[in-house]
């Protein structure tokens, strides 16, 4: 058999047609073309992720070895400490977060729907030179967006000192010292461009002589805004928003140097106890958390767009 | 006890010679062989240190003299250090130097049945009898255990506060400067830092409190009720902080921008700003108690080079590069002669420095319910 | 008011919104291109002068420079891996029906969504832990190779489905055999969103760092190295450097978009 079989492959490996009738069974080329990246992402992201669900749930001992007897105990300690629940550490951070994070995805709401929408009525050259000029920092590492940002805020950052050097105040402003309102704004700074793409994407898409057919109807612009622009960029809406929630909400960069430590959004407090204590049964319970929260967001907002309308999917 | 930043070219050039091989894919093989830089019968020691360790003239000295190649990893905490051994890393490098309190914690984690670290290979560390006695007791106080001695002191400090003496008026050194409104004579609310740290920033609140007792045992015992007030105590302050700074160069840059007038620091900083010719910072050492500071080296029991290990820390110690270290971060060494290798006026600022004076100090020690102050340290991050 | 004022009022305040917008999004890195080149580099005033000395301290910085040159290496076996099983993949998804197609496509776009810190943890745990492999270099390369994936599946599959299959239908009505068919039909069509793919895939690991963070073990990228530096107040070096990245980035942006519709391919891709 090893003799017949190896000449087999052999003519195989020679005659065209071989090959391609090889391949033109379906099943081989489904194998082919879907199974390497499934191997991949079995081994290398569900196995992992399910590893951390299981880590959640068992104790680590002193020699960060995993004791495999199922405990809440992980869970536990998210919530312990003294005082009502919502004085916790865990409860704090995480409520902080997702206000942070919501904060941050409307004001891009806000800011960006002008823009895209000049941008999808607007052609040629002034198109192309705001499109680059808009695209230059979303390609720009993310590190350095914060550190730009790390520039300007701070009590002797730039802001502050060019106040300052022209007299407009005397002393340097506490808003423009790092805290809350810099993180947002360094947020909104970091994943602006993912609405602005997204929104410019429905919109591009939207066919404008219903816009002025409702005009031509009678509808008032609030009407017509409300009536049919809104709903015809939902998906755009949506998927925006996702894009700028779910990282803001798990942001760690950001909070870290816009924050001067006075803040601890829930990826810092994960990322501590990580870092310097290796606290991986703490680490994976909070995690948890972070990703039932973003398969909800996820499962909602497919109620309301299929998943092909997700930024073009 | 990380001072300013100092470049190596020595690592460096290890590291984009690094690059280049793992550019051209060839990473794959040395990596997994575990032999980056190495080849031929030079051994590579790895140590996973602070900062100034790995200052190129000490580097190239203690290479020379010991015949190793040293490929040093940068480190921030102490903590750090500790978890990552004893997540596996312990297996990657030969040397760590954290702070004194984390030497009997790396005693006593085991791994397949034996110590994570290596009992001193006394004769390699030939320096040992010229250190300061009260090290030496240290040493065998807090490093030794069933005969055998684990690790070997380096350098010292410790940790109070200090001010803009432009802006902050003359008081008794205490730790009301940082927590009481009304103990300075100056209008001092957003204008104080606190180290980013639960062990400093903790311990300081603790002090002020008056649970000094606190600290007198082997270990830290702050029972529940006073680490909720320590943390209370933290939560009031916080509203009149600037931030919490964890690096030491943040700190000297910060204090120099003129963000703050106050704030919790180690001497070292302070020292560094007065040999850069800035006389007005002053330090503080609180009388409520300092917390003085230690580090020291251990060797892994997974080294393949013990005794070069060993012979690698000697030479940290020995009266030249001890003096190039303690210039480097301008701490002392535990070794007096490096005070020949010094001027008059680094003497007097971090070569000469009576090791006597730790004796009225809280030397750093490990922390007995560790879970409960980082739990309250969080509460008070995320308040 | 009339309703020529209110067309105007609204034409204004867009415009207003978008001209201010853009000052939003450029001011930061203009000061810290403008600081790049001051004395002083940590803030505008006091102004000290002009120098270039920042510029020369960091492209003498070996370690610095090394990072880069590693995280160069890390991006682009990692982007080709992503690419490769993305191509891959998304031809499955465009051209096959199969059992838990959409499960298949949600894991495939999952890297995407994750958020960083948790990715960066379950790899970390995962490797150290469960499989107690040390991690380096190529601990990194695996997990950029994962969160790479996404993005070539995205602009890829997008291209299949707007391709026009009747165009290999004729190519084979004409003679060509599959192979002909692929190379000469098939590929050239699909080649920009390849390009696309494996640039997006690139950019992401090039700019990682908190999952390089937490899988790099002892090696240096230059995201940590940078992270660093900012955490140590390394101003001068660190201005300079993000200043020289965004110039790069200029540069090749301006001829990407010279050369397709970039625009298109960064909208199928939003997120982080």
């Amino acid at each position: 058999m090893g003799d017949s079989s190896s000449a087999t492959f052999r003519d195989r490996l020679l005659s065209r047609e071989e090959v391609i009738a090889w391949f033109d069974s379906r099943r081989r080329s489904l194998g082919i073309t879907a199974g390497p990246a499934l191997v991949w992402l079995v081994l290398l992201l569900a196995a992992p992720l399910t590893f951390m669900v299981s880590v959640s749930f068992v104790n680590v001992n002193e020699s960060y070895q995993i004791v495999w007897q199922p405990t809440l105990a992980n869970y536990e300690a998210l919530f312990a400490g003294g005082g009502p629940l919502f004085q916790r550490a865990f409860v704090q951070s995480l409520v902080l977060s997702y206000a942070i994070a919501a904060v941050t995805t409307i004001l891009c709401l806000v800011l960006a729907f002008p823009l895209a929408y000049l941008l999808a009525r607007k052609g040629g050259r002034t198109f192309k030179v705001v499109i680059f000029l808009v695209l230059l920092p979303f390609f720009t590492m993310y590190l350095v967006r914060a550190y730009s940002w790390y520039l300007m805020f701070g009590p002797s950052g730039v802001i502050n000192a060019t106040l300052l050097k022209f007299g407009i105040v005397n002393e340097p402003l506490a808003m423009f010292s790092y805290g809350v309102t810099a993180i947002i704004v360094g947020l909104t700074h970091a994943y602006f461009p993912y609405m602005l793409l997204s929104l410019y994407a429905s919109l591009d898409g939207l066919d404008y002589s219903l816009v002025e057919a409702s005009r031509d109807l009678g509808a008032s612009r609030t009407e017509t805004l409300r009536d049919v622009i809104l709903p015809l960029t939902l998906p755009g809406i949506i998927s925006g928003s996702l894009f700028v929630f779910v990282p803001s909400l798990g942001a760690f960069v950001t909070p870290r140097f816009l924050g001067q430590g006075k803040v601890l959004m829930i990826g810092q407090l994960i990322k501590d106890r990580i870092g310097s204590l290796y606290a991986v049964g703490y680490g994976s319970a909070a995690s948890m958390f972070i990703v039932v929260s973003i398969v909800i967001a996820f499962a909602v907002a497919f109620r309301y767009v299929s998943i092909e309308d997700l930024g073009g999917i | 006890m990380s001072g300013n930043p100092s470049d190596s070219p020595r690592t460096k050039s290890h590291q984009s010679r690094r690059a280049f091989l793992a550019a051209t894919g060839a990473a794959g093989l040395t990596a997994a062989a575990g032999c980056i830089g190495g080849g031929g019968s030079t051994p590579t020691i790895n140590i996973l240190t602070w900062e100034e360790y790995a200052n190129e003239d000490i580097k190239s000295r203690i290479e020379e003299e010991v015949g190793v190649t040293l490929e040093i990893t940068k480190s921030t905490s102490s903590s750090n250090m500790f978890s990552s051994w004893n997540a596996g890393q312990y297996q990657q490098y030969d040397i760590a130097i954290p702070n004194n309190n984390y030497v009997p914690k790396m005693m006593d984690t085991e791994k397949d049945g034996e110590p994570m670290i290596a009992p001193v290979d006394e004769e390699a560390v030939s320096n040992f009898d010229a250190m300061y006695d009260v090290f030496q007791g240290f040493a065998d106080s807090q490093f030794t255990a069933n005969g055998n001695r684990y690790g070997v002191p380096i350098r010292f400090g410790w940790y109070g506060y200090s001010y803009d003496s432009r802006s902050v008026p003359d008081h008794e050194d205490s730790y009301k400067a940082l927590f009481d409104e009304n103990y300075v004579d100056a209008d001092l609310s957003g204008k104080i830092v606190m180290y980013d740290n639960h062990f400093k920033a903790m311990s300081a609140a603790a002090l002020y409190l008056g649970h000094g007792d606190a600290f007198e045992g082997s270990r830290v015992t702050l029972s529940q009720d006073q680490i909720d007030e320590v943390k209370q105590t933290l939560i009031d302050q916080k509203p009149n902080l600037q931030g919490y700074i964890a690096a030491d160069p943040t700190y000297i840059k910060s204090l120099k921008q003129g963000n703050f007038v106050i704030g919790q620091s180690g001497r070292n900083e302070i020292v560094e700003m007065w040999s850069n010719d800035n006389d007005w910072p002053s330090m503080a050492t609180p009388k409520e108690g300092s917390l003085a500071w230690f580090e020291s080296a251990v060797v892994s029991s997974a080294s393949e080079n013990k005794t070069k290990s060993w012979e690698v820390i000697n030479e940290y110690i020995s009266a030249k590069n001890g003096a190039t270290l303690a210039k480097t971060g301008f701490s002392p060494s535990v070794n007096p002669n490096t005070q020949e290798q010094l001027t008059d006026e680094q003497n007097e600022m971090y070569g000469a420095v009576d090791p006597s004076r730790l004796e009225q100090m809280i030397p750093f020690k490990a922390v007995e319910n560790e879970d409960a102050w980082i739990t309250a340290w969080e509460e008070v991050k995320s308040a | 008011m009339d309703h020529e004022t209110i067309e105007r009022l609204i034409r204004l305040g867009l415009y207003g919104t978008a001209g201010a917008l853009l000052v939003f999004l450029w001011v930061p890195l203009v000061v810290m291109m403008v600081l790049s080149f001051a004395v002083n580099s940590s803030t505008l005033f006091p102004f000290e002068g002009l120098t270039l000395a920042h510029y020369g301290a960091t492209f003498a910085d070996s370690g610095l420079i090394g990072a880069m040159f590693t995280s160069m290496a890390i991006a682009t076996i990692s982007a080709t891996i992503a690419t490769v099983l993305g191509v891959l993949a998304s031809m499955a998804l465009a051209r096959y029906e199969f059992p838990y197609r959409e499960l298949y496509r949600t894991l495939g776009i999952l890297p995407m969504v994750i958020p960083g810190v948790i990715f960066g943890i379950a790899m970390l745990i995962y490797f150290r832990t469960l499989l107690g492999i040390v991690p380096g270099f190529w601990t990194v390369v695996l997990t950029h190779s994962v969160y790479g994936l996404p993005f070539v599946l995205l602009i890829v599959t997008s291209r299949m489905y707007t391709f026009d299959e009747s165009l290999e239908e004729a190519a084979r009505d004409l003679g060509a055999d599959p192979i002909e068919t692929f190379v000469d039909v098939t590929f050239p069509v699909l080649a920009p969103a390849i390009g696309a793919g494996f640039l997006f895939a690139w950019i992401r690991s090039f700019e990682d760092f908190i999952r390089a963070f937490f899988v790099r073990g002892t090696a240096n990228v230059l995201t940590t190295s940078m992270f660093s530096m900012i955490k140590y107040g390394t101003a001068p070096k660190m201005n300079a450097i993000s200043t020289f990245i965004v110039f790069v980035v200029a540069v090749l942006l301006a001829i990407a978009m010279n050369a397709g519709d970039v625009a298109s391919y960064v909208a199928d891709t939003d997120g982080e």
